[in-house]
């Protein structure tokens, strides 16, 4: 296939995206976390079919790494809220720490499988466990909102599910972060891991700064385009030339401006609409990308590490209703409802595959691929369960058209007129 | 573009974007600085964000005294790119080229659906006079001017007569481009409304065909004179079945874009982002002109429908942040070593441009009996250049190789200080005859006269 084809198709699925996130009739038409994409892509790349060749595809990294930094931006402009509800503080931190600890887990579980049973160094297991660890953190808050409005689900636990869905990016974000910044090459060698780290996110500040100062006090969307689109491609040139994350940058910048911009509501109506047209090329791309014959220890990192995250999922599980009163009745499965993934990990997942081309990135692709199909399979399901044990889903009563209760219905911001 | 006209900013907003602009700056300068580039995929998106905000920036910061938004994009470009910061490396610079593309098909886009036959009608008996007088004493003028400073010219010394009578009549082909792009980034950002601002419009689109059917010509006659060879007629044939293949694929276009606005009409903006990356790109593999083509689509559009302002007011949001970078890169691209070794013949090549354009504008205004508005400052938006010139003299140094180089070099340096100088001079027209309105809020949504507003 050749580029201008490819093209064409991406901004086919780009259009496609939007039409799925602004109809409101068809908004719950496809998989949560896009994961056919995902598999589309892999069917069409030069794994299986061999419609996109490889080649075709690396020309399309910058575009990958590009969706994949504004995914950053979306998520953390949208931080901190979900639909008109903020989230509790307190909450937000419980939400990142218990992504942290599953992720935690994963990481700890991958670094001694392979230290038992693969040659792989000391750095590199690290970064492998890392990452691993990295893209089995998050619960995708689409997976959340696709059961609730599906299900008409209401009540203190569904809720803070969403609550912890929505906070548990911030722990992937952050950690990528630091990822990056202990990655054998540097381009700000100078620095310590701690201040590379820390450099990621204060470039998204500074930059986060800029913009809601830019912004001033008169909203203009035309104009906030501008300055939105300039201060992130910026972010992500810089980051990705000192070879830090991307993705960290520009949610850090999204963070900051939803905290500090008297146009936050503003923007997350700007920009979220955008998250699913850019989803979807996104995930064909990756698919189409996916090395397995460049990633040979995946079948002994997926099993570790997809096992690895069942099992912390049921600790979590059991974290929360030890903590929660709602959440009690259903106990271990708890966890089990929130182990779906989605863009966002994918988005990590690219980000770390460009970061670090060959069998580390190409096995980080492959394990978030499985992490998000395993989710998809479980998650909707399982959290249906939880729901419904909580008292939050009454059986036999799925309300259409769904509540607005998660996240508002995005605005037409394609419309012509 | 960016910045609608508006009420004057204050001190503090001034302050605050001049802080932002340093922010910017020293961030990009000090990546650009840090010795190491680990991953340089993204150089030319950090320099787009780098042109879109420094651009705007600087744009805002040179309003107060009185230069146009396009010398802030132009002067971000410059700064930032490989001749004086270096913010970005020359081969950042010719990926930004893809920008480039999309935003010349939204300027003919805008750029046909801005023509309105009553607006062309209006303004017809002066268009009319002033492209056949531009052109015809444009082309022989200039023609001898060139002429006239070939022993100052480094790579025409060693031409015989005819040669060089065959790279002036190119020359002067050259000479009469005119920048679309500029003129409506002038009147984008300065909401002008008056006969002067819908002749400078008409004029400058009705003349970007007259240059697509010129070349061809130019090249056709030029190419015995130069090369010796046998006269050919096969660029015009050429040229014939590209203009008719151009308005059939236009019109069609034109249609199928009304067609959509009237029974979708949403997402519109990815749609502009398929027709100005993959259709161009298609239209140039089956030697179809994509800026005529995109001309005459909006021309229905805007005629054939009642669509036009739909497709004025996408076009305008999405030119806001293209139009920015496409001058951004246009200013980075700005060979200034290359200026400053043939500046002076370059000069004075503009200088006598301006005095040719001025003069033929003077005889024109006379023979149409235009408006004293027209008479006096007609010819102040035919001064710019930009990226439709660039394209002439490429094609023209593809054509002629014995002396591509240095006609390229020559032609780049004269469409910088054209570039540099045409806008400057057509934002002061357009505020000496009293069009532009500072205080006007709302976008301008098209060119077209008030009803009841006389011509001129």
């Amino acid at each position: 296939m050749t580029e201008i084809a490819l093209l064409l198709g991406l901004l086919a699925l780009s259009y496609m995206g939007s039409i799925l996130s602004s109809d409101r009739t068809i908004r719950g038409f496809g998989l949560p976390s896009g994961a056919e994409y995902l598999l589309l892509g892999f069917l069409l790349g030069h794994e299986v079919l061999g419609v996109l060749d490889r080649s075709t595809v690396a020309k399309f990294e910058p575009v990958l790494v590009v969706g994949a930094a504004w995914l950053g931006l979306v998520a953390g402009v949208g931080y901190g809220h979900v639909g008109p509800r903020r989230v509790r503080v307190g909450r937000a931190l419980a939400g990142i720490v218990l992504a942290a600890f599953v992720g935690v887990g994963v990481a700890a579980a991958v670094f001694f499988a392979f230290t038992l049973a693969s040659d792989v160094t000391f750095h590199e297991r690290l970064l492998l466990a890392g990452a691993a660890g990295i893209v089995c953190s998050e619960t995708t808050r689409h997976a959340v909102r696709w059961v609730v409005e599906r299900h008409g689900a209401k009540g203190a636990l569904s809720d803070a599910l969403a609550d912890f869905a929505r906070a548990s990016v911030a722990a992937p974000a952050l950690a990528l972060a630091v990822l990056f910044a202990a990655a054998p090459d540097q381009g700000l060698p100078g620095l310590t891991l701690e201040l590379r780290a820390l450099a990621t996110l204060g470039i998204g500040i500074v930059l986060g700064l800029v913009a809601t100062l830019l912004l001033g006090r008169e909203f203009r969307r035309d104009e906030s385009w501008g300055i939105l689109l300039g201060t992130s491609l910026l972010g992500m040139g810089v980051a990705a030339r000192l070879g830090l994350s991307a993705l960290t940058t520009t949610f850090a910048m999204g963070l900051t401006m939803s905290l500090v911009s008297p146009h936050r509501a503003d923007l997350k109506v700007m920009v979220t609409p955008t998250e699913k047209p850019v989803v979807l090329p996104v995930a064909v791309l990756t698919g189409a990308s996916v090395d397995v014959q460049a990633a040979p220890f995946v079948p002994l990192l997926i099993g570790v590490a997809l096992g690895a995250r069942l099992l912390f999922e049921l600790a979590r599980g059991v974290l929360l209703s030890i903590g929660m009163r709602a959440a009690r009745r259903a106990g271990a499965l708890n966890g089990l409802g929130m182990i779906a993934t989605g863009p966002f990990t994918m988005a990590v997942a690219v980000t770390i595959g460009m970061r670090f081309p060959g069998p580390l990135g190409g096995s980080i692709v492959v394990l978030a691929a499985g992490s998000v199909v395993m989710g998809e399979l479980m998650g909707p399901l399982m959290l249906r369960r939880v729901l419904t044990r909580a008292g939050n889903i009454i059986p036999g009563s799925s309300q259409t058209p769904p509540p607005p209760s998660v996240d508002p219905g995005p605005p037409d911001y394609g419309r012509a007129t | 573009m960016s910045g609608a006209a508006r009420a004057p900013k204050g001190v503090v907003s001034r302050l605050v974007q001049a802080l932002a602009l340093g922010v910017i700056f020293v961030l990009l300068y000090g990546a650009s600085r840090s010795g190491a580039t680990i991953d340089d995929r993204l150089s030319a998106v950090a320099a787009v964000g780098f042109l879109l905000l420094a651009g705007t920036l600087l744009s805002e910061l040179l309003e107060p005294v009185g230069l146009p938004h396009l010398t802030g994009y132009l002067l971000a470009g410059i700064l930032g790119g490989p001749h004086v910061f270096h913010l970005f490396e020359h081969e950042t610079v010719a990926r930004l080229s893809d920008v480039n593309t999309l935003a010349l098909a939204l300027i003919a886009l805008a750029g046909g659906a801005e023509l309105r036959i009553e607006t062309v009608r209006r303004v017809m008996r002066s268009v009319s006079w002033a492209l056949f007088l531009q052109t015809a004493i444009g082309v022989v003028v200039m023609s001898g001017v060139f002429l006239a400073l070939s022993p100052l010219i480094p790579f025409t010394r060693e031409l015989s007569i005819w040669p060089l009578f065959g790279l002036s009549l190119l020359w002067a082909t050259l000479a009469v481009a005119r920048s679309p792009s500029a003129c409506m980034g002038i009147l984008a950002q300065t909401r002008a409304r008056g006969g002067l601002a819908t002749f400078s419009l008409a004029f400058v689109m009705a003349s970007d065909v007259v240059v697509v059917l010129l070349v061809p010509l130019a090249l056709t006659a030029a190419a015995p004179l130069v090369t010796g060879g046998d006269f050919s007629l096969a660029d015009v044939h050429e040229v014939g079945r590209e203009i008719v293949g151009s308005v059939a694929m236009g019109t069609t276009l034109g249609l199928v874009l009304a067609a959509y606005l009237k029974l979708v009409g949403r997402h519109f903006l990815l749609v502009l982002l398929a027709l100005g990356f993959v259709l161009t790109d298609f239209l140039k593999y089956v030697h179809i002109d994509p800026t005529l083509s995109f001309l005459t689509a909006g021309f229905v559009v805007q005629n054939l429908s009642a669509q036009g302002e739909k497709l004025l007011h996408a076009v305008e949001q999405m030119g806001s942040v293209v139009f920015v970078v496409f001058f951004g890169s246009a200013g980075a691209h700005l060979d200034i070593p290359l200026l400053r070794s043939i500046w002076p013949v370059a000069l004075a090549l503009c200088v006598a441009r301006v005095a040719v354009t001025v003069g033929a504008a003077r005889v024109s205004s006379a023979v149409a009996k235009d408006d004293p508005k027209i008479r006096r400052w007609g010819w102040a938006a035919l001064i710019s250049q930009a990226g439709f010139a660039l394209g002439v003299a490429e094609k023209i140094a593809e054509k002629f190789p014995q002396f591509g180089e240095g006609f390229r070099a020559l032609a780049i340096a004269s469409i910088a200080l054209n570039e540099i100088a045409g806008p400057v001079l057509f934002k002061l027209a357009l505020d000496r005859a009293g069009e532009t309105d500072p205080h006007e809020a709302a976008p301008r949504p098209s060119l077209a006269p008030e009803p009841g507003t006389p011509h001129g």
